[in-house]
């Protein structure tokens, strides 16, 4: 059963201009799904309905069978979905900890030590960190929140090729390792090869093995 | 991490921002803390003159139909008074109800005596129609104590007492005039009054000032405040005993102010009233004379801290909205981690409510150093020389600052909170993507 599924979304700005266009899919756990598509073609949007932090004009998102508005978009955030994001989006007047602290019920020490942190790195603040040190704490702070789904938006496009890659192996881990459903956006090709399944995006269709 | 966590890191970590904040709110609780401790002052004050002053009633002669239809005389004509006086039975009566503290009579230049034996200080015209020269005039009174120019301050007592109501041929002189006359407390002097033609002699038992300086210009003796004294009623009524039985007027004072129209219409019912052409009525004068201005400040004060509290409410959620504004992105990150606006908007109350109570509490010292002289000013501005302030600082004003604090940060920050409440976690987060 999958673990989430989208069914005959659709999705526009001005009511018009259909960006997303009767979208199904469906997403399972334990995978890597790379959504590819040039730019402005609604790969965040899609990851913002399936992260709950938009409802779609039309259709539904389901969340292990159940519309994930039922219980609440605020719900379904906290408890279903992480995100990661380009720009990282840590709380920039926090230490790596005390971010991953936001939504780990348990110490966030671990998690950032299995991602490569020092316990110094650890303290700092996290302005103060490289930008894959960053990124590897927006992920500690998914990875801690328990969630089953892991929703990535251009995770290495700030990242030099090395980084990008060490990034890329950690996600990979996440699904494959701790069986989570990991949904990466993206325009890089290298990353998209490394997926399970790759998906593509244009005209508001979605495409699957693109 | 719960919101009072993250309150706490954010004060602590943004400490120019929370630095700003602290000071808004120093500034604001300084003014709401001034504001409720003159608002105390001024009502402690009218407390404490209401009980100083006390309650009055005042029985007086009813003179309107009672004046007769008029004499003829070599001045023209001349109306006098027909009705009923005030008797020592119905002082006596007054003096056994319930609420009654003590009364006074204080007839005002109801005695005219020219000195057998002294010299008035001479006025303008230099009249001379009795054999002793010009007379002065004379308040007969059962207590000088409570005579209105002693009670208000502008007459005091400088040598020997007062005159009393067991007292007779008694008086009491101005110091102005004890000087003229080198006269002094123990001594005797003589008055003639035309009126009654008759020679009377007083012991001077007191002497007062306050009368310096008010004597200029004036034409006739009785016209120098220096050579009007008291005399005692009994005196009086000895000197005039074939018209004269009774008083002309009487003040009663009443033991509560609050309960004065219980006393008054006790009195009102007494027997020995009934049918009599007198009339009896609150007087409030003295008290109103002084109270106005406090209950105006009262107010002033009150409007003033309505006001405060609107413009701290503007300031605060100005300075919230332009910080909100510059969290968007910690707004959008929090959202999309799960937290409700609600818990966010919590977060940000948190924040203001653990600074405030750091300002709240250094407010103190600041309104001590303000509050008396702001309170000082205040009543300047609503005109009352009389009245003293005493405006303190007390800890216990920190629970009603710190209750009308929350209810000012609540609305501050409910109303800066908007931008929140409509803000779709999308839209902020795409922003900064």
């Amino acid at each position: 059963m999958s673990i989430m599924k989208i069914c005959n979304v659709k999705y526009s700005y001005d009511g018009n201009r259909a960006i997303l266009d009767d979208i199904t899919a469906e997403f399972n756990a334990g995978k890597i799904y790379a959504i590819l598509g040039p730019s402005g073609c609604g790969k965040t949007t899609l990851l913002s309905l399936l992260g709950g932090l938009d409802s779609p004009s039309d259709g539904a998102v389901l969340f292990q069978g159940e519309d994930i508005e039922k219980k609440g978009l605020a719900w379904h955030r906290k408890n279903n979905v992480a995100f990661i994001f380009q720009n990282y989006n840590l709380i920039d007047y926090m230490t790596p900890l005390e971010n991953v602290a936001l939504t780990s019920k348990e110490p966030p020490l671990p998690v950032l030590e299995r991602l490569g942190l020092t316990r110094e790195e650890m303290k700092r603040n996290v302005l103060k960190l490289s930008g894959g040190q960053q990124q590897r704490v927006a992920i500690a702070r998914a990875l801690a929140s328990d969630a089953s789904v892991i929703l990535a938006d251009e995770p290495t496009g700030n990242l030099d090729e090395d980084t990008a890659s060490s990034i890329v192996s950690i996600l990979k881990e996440c699904a494959h390792e701790m069986n989570k459903c990991v949904i990466v956006v993206t325009h890089s090709n290298d990353i998209a090869k490394q997926a399970d399944v790759i998906m593509g995006l244009r005209k508001g269709k979605l495409n699957r093995g693109f | 991490m719960s919101f009072i966590k993250r309150a706490a890191l954010y004060c602590f970590r943004q400490r120019f921002k929370t630095m700003i904040l602290f000071l808004v709110l120093v500034l604001t609780a300084t003014f709401l803390l001034t504001g409720i401790a003159i608002r105390d002052a001024a009502k402690d004050a009218t407390t404490n003159v209401q009980t100083a002053v006390g309650g009055k009633i005042e029985l007086n002669l009813d003179t309107e139909g009672h004046m007769g239809s008029g004499q003829q005389n070599e001045w023209g004509t001349v109306y006098e008074y027909n009705g009923d006086l005030i008797t020592e039975d119905i002082v006596k009566a007054i003096a056994k109800v319930d609420g009654v503290v003590d009364y006074n009579s204080e007839d005002t230049a109801s005695y005219y005596g020219a000195g057998v034996d002294f010299k008035y200080l001479p006025a303008a015209l230099g009249l001379s129609y009795t054999q002793y020269g010009e007379a002065s005039s004379y308040t007969a009174t059962l207590s000088s104590e409570k005579c209105s120019k002693f009670q208000s301050g502008k007459y005091k007592l400088v040598s020997g007492r007062h005159i009393m109501p067991e007292d007779k041929h008694v008086c009491l002189i101005s110091k102005e005039l004890a000087e003229y006359n080198k006269l002094s407390v123990g001594k005797n002097i003589k008055m003639y009054s035309l009126d009654a033609d008759a020679i009377s002699e007083f012991e001077i038992v007191g002497i007062f000032d306050g009368t310096e300086g008010t004597s200029e210009n004036a034409m006739t003796v009785d016209e120098i405040p220096a050579n009007c004294g008291y005399i005692d009623c009994a005196t009086l009524f000895e000197t005039f005993k074939d018209v004269l039985y009774g008083y002309e007027q009487l003040t009663i004072y009443v033991e509560d102010p609050v309960s004065i129209q219980n006393v008054y219409d006790k009195i009102s019912a007494l027997p020995e009233l009934k049918g009599k052409t007198l009339k009896l009525t609150i007087n409030t004068d003295e008290y109103d004379v002084i109270s106005t201005p406090l209950v105006s400040l009262q107010k002033l004060v009150s409007k003033t801290m309505i006001m405060i509290f609107v413009v701290s409410v503007i300031i605060l959620t100005l300075f919230l909205t332009i910080w909100i504004r510059g969290r968007k992105k910690e707004i959008g990150i929090m959202l999309s981690i799960g937290r409700s606006k609600a818990n966010i908007i919590l977060q940000i109350f948190t924040e203001t409510f653990i600074v405030a109570v750091i300002s709240f509490a250094v407010s103190i010292p600041f309104s001590f150093c303000v509050a008396e002289k702001i309170g000082t000013f205040l009543l300047s501005q609503v005109r009352s020389g009389a009245v003293h302030l005493n405006v303190q600082i007390n800890a216990l004003y920190l629970l009603p600052l710190y209750f009308i604090g929350i209810l000012l940060i609540a609305a501050a920050v409910i109303a800066s909170s908007w931008m929140i409440v409509r803000t779709k976690p999308k839209d902020i987060l795409t922003q900064y993507a």
